[in-house]
C-alpha cells in the first residue's frame, strides 16, 4: 500500500513537471492518490487552482485531505477541492457518490449524525472549520444552507426572513426590516410578496418557497451559500427562476450547488467536480469538464453511460 | 354453501351482537344509576355550599317588634311575620330532619342588626354584625314576652314554621337572639381543591414533561442508556396509582418537608401528581415532536440558530396540537385520581383549602363520602355527575381540537 | 448596487460588535437549557428506580430489627394466611391469592367480550354501530374508579346479594368476590378492546382477502382468520388488563371486603386485594399499621412486573399481530 503510494508520487511529479498535452489526460487516469500527492506536495497553496494562476485571497474555501465516516462506511475518500470566490461551483455524480455529504462538511450539519466522524480540514477564509473549536452555530450564520425541499417554517413570511437575524440576538426592527426587504429583492421574491408579508410562508407555491428559502439564507449575509439539489422538487418554470436567480447572486455570493441534472450544472456553474463512490474524480471548469474531460469516468457519465 | 355452515355463522353474528349489547348496556346501567340517583342533589347550592354546616348564634339586642306587611310573592308554605318582617318555611336538612328554614327578609327586619356570637363561622367574625342569608336554618328564636318573660320558637321547640311564626307575632315583644345553621353538604372546597391541583400539577407536570421528551427524542444520544431510560418511562406508565400514592409519602413527603410541610397537602398531591402524569406528558409530547418534519431542524440549524433556539422557536410551536391534548388528558387524570391521592392529600374534606394542608378532590370528597359507617350514595352519585360532566367535557374538547389540527 | 453593499458591510461589521456578547448569551442559554432538558430527561427515566427503592426502603423497614419491638417476621408475613390488623397478625400469601383470583375472573368475564366488541367495531358493525360501540368503550375507559366504585357498592352488591340467595347462600351486605370480580371486568373492558382494535386493524388486508379468496366465509375470516393473526396484541391486551385489575384500588376496596383470613374459592364471600389492604382503615401516617402498607406495595409492584414481563414475552414468543405498545 504505502509502495504503491510512493510510486504515485513519483509519477505525479513527473506528470506536474512536464506540461501535460491535452491528450495525455485521457490516456492516464488521475486517481484519487495522485492529487493527494499533488496537494501535498504544494504546500499550503492549493494546488489546482494555482495552476490556474488564482491568488489566495480569491480563494473562498478549502478542503485538504477529507475523511468522512458513516460508522463503518467509508462515505468520503481523501477530498481536496479548492472552491473560488464569487463562483458557483456544482458538485454533480450518481446518487449516493458522497456530493451531498461534503456540501454538509461546509455547514457541519453532519454534526447532527451521530455515526459520522471526520478527519482532515476544511478552511474557510483561512479557517479551519473542522476544528474543535469552531463555534458551529455561528459557522452556519457565515455559510448558508438551502435544501432539497422547501421547508419554509409555518410561519408568516416576514419571520421566516428574520428568524436567522432573531435567534442572533438582534432585536433592532429595522434593521430587521431593512434585510427581510433587500434579501427578498435579491431573491426576487420582492415583488410577489411585497403586499402580504405577514401571511404564511406554507401558503406560497413551490418555487416561491425555494426562493423564500434563498431569501431567508441570504438575510444572514453568508459568505458562501450552499445549494442540495434546491430544484430537484420544483417544476421546470420554478427551475429556472431559481436557476436564474443564482446567476445573479453570482454578484455577491459564493455558492456551491450539488445538483442531478447535468444540464443545471452546465448552464449555473463557473467550475464543476465529478464525484463517484465517495471520490473526486476531476474537477475543473465548467467548460472543460463537459467539452475535455481528464477522465474516462467523467465523459462515461456526462455522456450519459450510467448514472 | 351448506346449512351447517350458514347455521354456525349465523350463530356465531348473533353471538357477536349479544356481546357488543352488553357492553353498551353495561355503560347504560352505570350512567343510569349514576344520574338517577345523584339528580336530585344536583343544584346551584350543592355547588356553592360549603361541605360544613355552621352553627351559630345571633344576639338581636332586644330588637323590637314593628309592623310590616308581606311582600307580593312569597314562597308557597312560607309564614310572615307581620311584627318582625321575615318568613320562615318548613324544610328537611342534610339528616333529613324537619326544620325551620328563613325564606324571606325585609330589608328594615330588625334579624339584620344581629351580632355574631360564636367563632369560627363563615358567615361573619364573632361580633360582627351579620345578615342572615336566604335559606339559613333558624331553628331557635328566643324572644320577650310583654311581662320580659323569655320564651323560645322553631324547630328546636318541635314547632313548625306556621305555629312558630303565630306564636311570635301573637306574645313577642322583642327578639333576643337566634340560633342559625347553614345548609351545609356542598363541595365547593373540594371543587376548588379539585381547581387547585390541576394548576398546581400542571405548572410542574407539563415543563418536566415536555423537557423530558424533548431529551429523548431531539438531544438524547442514540445509545442503549437512552433506549433503558425509555424503558423506565414506559414502565412507570403501568405502575398503579396506588403506588404513586407510597412514594409520595416517602421520596417527594421529604421534598416538601423542606419548605417545612410535614403532613398530608395539596402540594404533595400536586408533587405525586406530575409524577403519575409524567409518562403520559412525555408520550404525547413525543408523538407530536415526531410529526415535524425534520427538514425544519435542519432549515432552522443551518440558519446559524443553536438547538435550544431551534427547539422554542420552531419544533415546540408545531408540537403544539400534542402538547394541548397532554393537557386535556392530564386534566381528566387528575379529576378522576384518587388512590395516589388518599394518600398524599389525606381525606378530610375542607371548606377552605390551604396549598399546605390536605384536603380533598371531589374524587376523594366521593372516597370520604362512601367509606363512612353511613355511605351516602346521593351525594357520591352527585359529584359523580359533577366528575363525569368534567371529564367528558375534557375528552370531547380534545376530540374537536385533535380533528381541528388534523385538518389544517 | 454598489453602494447597497457599502451599507451592508458597515452593517456586517456593526453587527460583529454586537454579536460577540449576543452571541456568548446564547451559548449559555443553550447550554443551561441543554442541560434543563438531559435532567428532565434523566429525572423521567430513572423515576421508576427512585420509586421501587422509596417504597421498598419503606416497606422493608417493619422487618429489620432496628424496627424494634413490633419488628415482623418477613416469612410469616409472606406465608401468612391471615390478617388482623387489630392483632398486629399480617399474612399476606392469602391476599395474593385472593388478588389473582379476582383480576382472573374478571378477565374471563370481561376478555370475550371485548374480543368480541374489538371484532365488531372494526369488521362487522354499520359505520353508525360501529362509532355507537366507539363512544361506549371511550366513555367507559374516561369513567373514575371512584365512580365506578360508587355504582358497585350500590348496584353490584344488591345484584349479588340476589344472586347469593338463589343459591341459598349469604354475603356480607353484597361485598364479595364475584362483586369484586365483576367490577373489575367492567374497568378493564375498555382497555382490553382498545388493543384488540388496534391489533385487529393492523391484520393486513391481502390476509383478509386470500382468506376470503378460499372461500371461508366472512363470520369465519372474522373469527377463525383475523383473530388469529391478531393473537399477539389480542393477549397482550389480556395481560395488560390483568395489570390494571391488580393494580386498581379505589372502586375495588369499596366492594372487597375486610376477609381476615381465606384464601377462599366461594365467590359469595367477602375478599381481601393487596390494593383493598393497602387502602382501607388508613388514618395515621406512622405506626407499623401504615409502614405494613408499602411493604403490601412491595408485592404488589413485584406482581406488576411479572405482568410487564410476560407481555413482552408474549411479544416474543407469539410473534405476529400488531406492534402495539402500552
Amino acid at each position: 500500500m504505502n509502495k504503491e503510494k510512493q510510486i504515485d508520487l513519483e509519477q505525479a511529479l513527473k506528470s506536474s513537471a512536464s506540461e501535460r498535452p491535452a491528450s495525455e489526460a485521457t490516456v492516464k487516469p488521475r486517481t484519487a492518490e495522485s492529487r493527494q500527492a499533488e496537494s501535498r506536495q504544494a504546500g499550503p497553496l492549493p494546488s489546482e487552482l494555482q495552476q490556474e494562476g488564482l491568488q489566495p485571497a480569491e480563494i473562498m474555501a478549502d478542503v485538504k485531505n477529507l475523511e468522512l465516516y458513516y460508522g463503518d462506511f467509508h462515505a468520503l475518500k481523501d477530498i481536496n477541492i479548492t472552491i473560488p470566490e464569487r463562483q458557483v461551483t456544482a458538485f454533480i455524480g450518481p446518487s449516493g457518490c458522497g456530493k451531498s455529504t461534503l456540501l454538509r462538511c461546509f455547514n457541519r450539519m453532519n454534526d447532527l449524525i451521530e455515526s459520522c466522524h471526520i478527519q482532515g480540514e476544511i478552511h474557510i477564509k483561512g479557517k479551519n472549520i473542522l476544528s474543535p473549536e469552531t463555534d458551529v452555530v455561528s459557522l452556519r450564520t457565515h455559510v448558508g444552507m438551502v435544501f432539497q425541499q422547501p421547508n419554509p417554517f409555518p410561519m408568516s413570511i416576514y419571520d421566516n426572513i428574520a428568524y436567522g437575524l432573531r435567534c442572533q440576538g438582534i432585536r433592532d426592527k429595522q434593521l430587521i426590516a431593512e434585510r427581510v426587504e433587500s434579501s427578498l429583492k435579491k431573491a426576487a421574491l420582492w415583488e410577489e410578496v411585497k403586499d402580504h408579508l405577514n401571511r404564511s410562508a406554507t401558503r406560497l407555491s413551490g418555487g416561491q418557497q425555494q426562493r423564500l428559502c434563498i431569501a431567508r439564507a441570504i438575510a444572514l449575509q453568508p459568505t458562501l451559500l450552499l445549494m442540495d439539489e434546491p430544484t430537484s422538487a420544483l417544476d421546470p418554470m420554478a427551475t429556472s427562476k431559481i436557476e436564474d436567480l443564482v446567476e445573479e447572486l453570482k454578484a455577491d455570493y459564493t455558492t456551491i450547488i450539488v445538483t442531478h441534472s447535468m444540464s443545471q450544472a452546465a448552464r449555473v456553474s463557473d467550475r464543476t467536480a465529478f464525484f463517484l463512490l465517495g471520490e473526486i474524480v476531476e474537477t475543473g471548469s465548467t467548460e472543460q469538464i463537459f467539452h475535455k474531460p481528464e477522465d474516462p469516468r467523467t465523459e462515461a457519465y456526462i455522456s450519459g453511460k450510467f448514472g | 354453501m351448506s346449512s351447517r355452515r350458514k347455521l354456525n355463522d349465523r350463530g356465531l353474528l348473533l353471538m357477536s351482537w349479544i356481546f357488543s349489547a352488553i357492553s353498551v348496556a353495561v355503560l347504560v346501567v352505570i350512567l343510569a344509576y349514576i344520574f338517577r340517583t345523584g339528580w336530585s342533589v344536583l343544584s346551584p347550592d350543592f355547588i356553592k355550599n360549603n361541605y360544613r354546616s355552621d352553627s351559630f348564634y345571633a344576639l338581636l339586642e332586644e330588637a323590637p317588634a314593628g309592623d310590616f306587611t308581606a311582600p307580593a310573592e312569597l314562597p308557597e308554605g312560607a309564614a310572615f311575620s307581620r311584627k318582625f318582617g321575615f318568613a320562615l318555611s318548613d324544610a328537611k336538612d342534610k339528616q333529613n330532619n324537619d326544620v325551620t328554614q328563613l325564606v324571606y327578609l325585609d330589608s328594615e327586619s330588625p334579624l339584620n342588626e344581629a351580632i355574631m356570637d360564636s367563632a369560627g363561622v363563615d358567615l361573619a367574625p364573632k361580633g360582627e354584625a351579620i345578615r342572615p342569608p336566604e335559606g339559613l336554618i333558624i331553628d331557635r328564636i328566643q324572644f320577650l314576652d310583654a311581662q320580659g318573660e323569655k320564651a323560645e320558637v322553631g324547630s328546636k321547640k318541635q314547632m313548625d314554621a306556621q305555629s312558630s311564626i303565630d306564636l311570635l307575632d301573637e306574645e313577642a315583644a322583642s327578639l333576643v337572639k337566634y340560633h342559625g345553621l347553614t345548609m351545609g353538604g356542598g363541595i365547593r372546597g373540594s371543587l376548588l381543591t379539585t381547581l387547585i391541583l390541576i394548576v398546581l400539577t400542571l405548572i410542574i407536570a407539563i415543563p418536566l414533561g415536555i423537557a423530558a421528551a424533548v431529551w429523548l427524542n431531539e438531544l438524547a444520544p442514540k445509545n442503549k442508556t437512552t433506549a433503558l431510560l425509555r424503558t423506565g418511562v414506559d414502565m412507570l406508565s403501568g405502575v398503579p396509582s396506588i403506588i404513586f400514592g407510597l412514594m409520595g409519602m416517602t421520596m417527594l413527603f421529604e421534598i416538601t418537608r423542606l419548605f417545612g410541610i410535614t403532613e398530608q397537602s395539596i402540594v404533595l398531591g400536586a408533587l405525586t401528581m406530575s409524577v403519575v402524569l409524567l409518562p403520559l406528558v412525555i408520550r404525547q409530547t413525543e408523538e407530536a415532536l415526531k410529526t415535524v418534519p425534520v427538514s425544519m431542524r435542519m432549515g432552522s440549524l443551518s440558519l446559524g440558530a443553536s438547538r435550544t433556539q431551534t427547539i422554542f422557536r420552531v419544533v415546540l410551536p408545531q408540537a403544539l396540537p400534542g402538547i394541548v391534548t397532554a393537557i386535556l388528558l392530564s386534566m381528566s387524570r387528575i379529576i378522576g385520581e384518587s388512590a395516589a391521592l388518599i394518600y398524599t392529600m389525606g381525606t378530610a374534606i375542607v371548606d377552605h383549602p390551604q396549598l399546605h394542608r390536605g384536603a380533598t378532590t371531589l374524587a376523594l370528597h366521593i372516597w370520604k363520602v362512601m367509606s363512612g359507617e353511613q355511605p351516602d350514595f346521593q351525594m357520591a352519585a352527585g359529584i359523580s355527575i359533577v366528575i363525569l360532566g368534567m371529564v367528558l367535557f375534557m375528552n370531547l374538547i380534545t376530540r374537536l381540537l385533535l380533528r381541528r389540527f388534523r385538518r389544517n | 448596487m454598489t453602494q447597497i453593499n457599502e451599507q451592508q458591510r458597515t452593517d456586517s461589521s456593526l453587527q460583529s460588535n454586537m454579536q460577540t456578547k449576543a452571541q456568548r448569551r446564547i451559548r449559555n442559554t443553550d447550554r443551561f437549557a441543554r442541560g434543563c432538558f438531559t435532567v428532565a430527561g434523566w429525572l423521567a427515566g430513572l423515576m421508576i428506580i427512585l420509586i421501587f427503592f422509596f417504597v421498598a426502603s419503606r416497606g422493608i423497614r417493619v422487618f429489620l430489627p432496628s424496627y424494634g419491638a413490633e419488628q415482623q417476621n418477613i416469612w410469616d408475613f409472606l406465608l401468612g394466611m391471615r390478617w388482623r390488623a387489630d392483632n398486629q397478625v399480617y399474612g399476606v400469601a392469602f391476599i395474593i391469592v385472593n388478588t389473582l383470583v379476582s383480576a382472573f375472573g374478571a378477565a374471563l368475564l370481561s376478555f370475550p367480550l371485548s374480543v368480541v366488541t374489538a371484532l365488531m367495531i372494526t369488521r362487522m358493525a354499520s359505520p353508525r354501530v360501529g362509532t355507537l360501540l366507539t363512544t361506549v368503550v371511550e366513555v367507559l375507559a374516561s369513567i373514575p374508579s371512584v365512580v365506578f366504585g360508587v355504582f358497585a357498592s350500590a348496584v353490584i352488591t344488591r345484584f349479588v346479594d340476589s344472586l347469593a340467595g338463589l343459591f341459598g347462600q349469604t354475603t356480607a351486605g353484597g361485598n364479595a368476590m364475584l362483586t369484586t370480580m365483576i367490577l373489575l371486568a367492567m374497568m378493564i373492558f375498555p382497555t382490553m378492546t382498545d388493543i384488540a382494535i388496534v391489533s385487529i386493524q393492523a391484520v393486513p388486508d391481502s390476509l383478509i382477502q386470500a382468506s376470503l379468496a378460499v372461500g371461508a366465509t366472512t363470520m369465519q375470516t372474522n373469527y377463525k382468520m383475523i383473530l388469529r393473526a391478531a393473537r399477539s396484541g389480542i393477549f397482550s391486551g389480556l395481560v395488560l388488563g390483568l395489570g390494571r385489575a391488580f393494580g386498581e384500588a379505589t372502586a375495588v376496596s369499596m366492594v372487597a371486603g375486610n376477609a381476615y383470613t381465606g384464601p377462599s374459592v366461594n365467590l359469595f364471600e367477602s375478599t381481601r386485594t393487596l390494593t383493598s389492604t393497602m387502602l382501607t382503615g388508613l388514618k395515621e401516617t406512622t405506626g407499623l399499621d401504615y409502614d405494613i402498607r408499602f411493604s403490601v406495595g412491595i408485592v404488589l409492584m413485584i406482581l406488576i412486573l411479572i405482568t410487564n414481563s410476560l407481555i413482552f414475552l408474549i411479544k416474543r414468543k407469539v410473534g405476529g399481530g400488531s406492534e402495539h405498545e402500552q
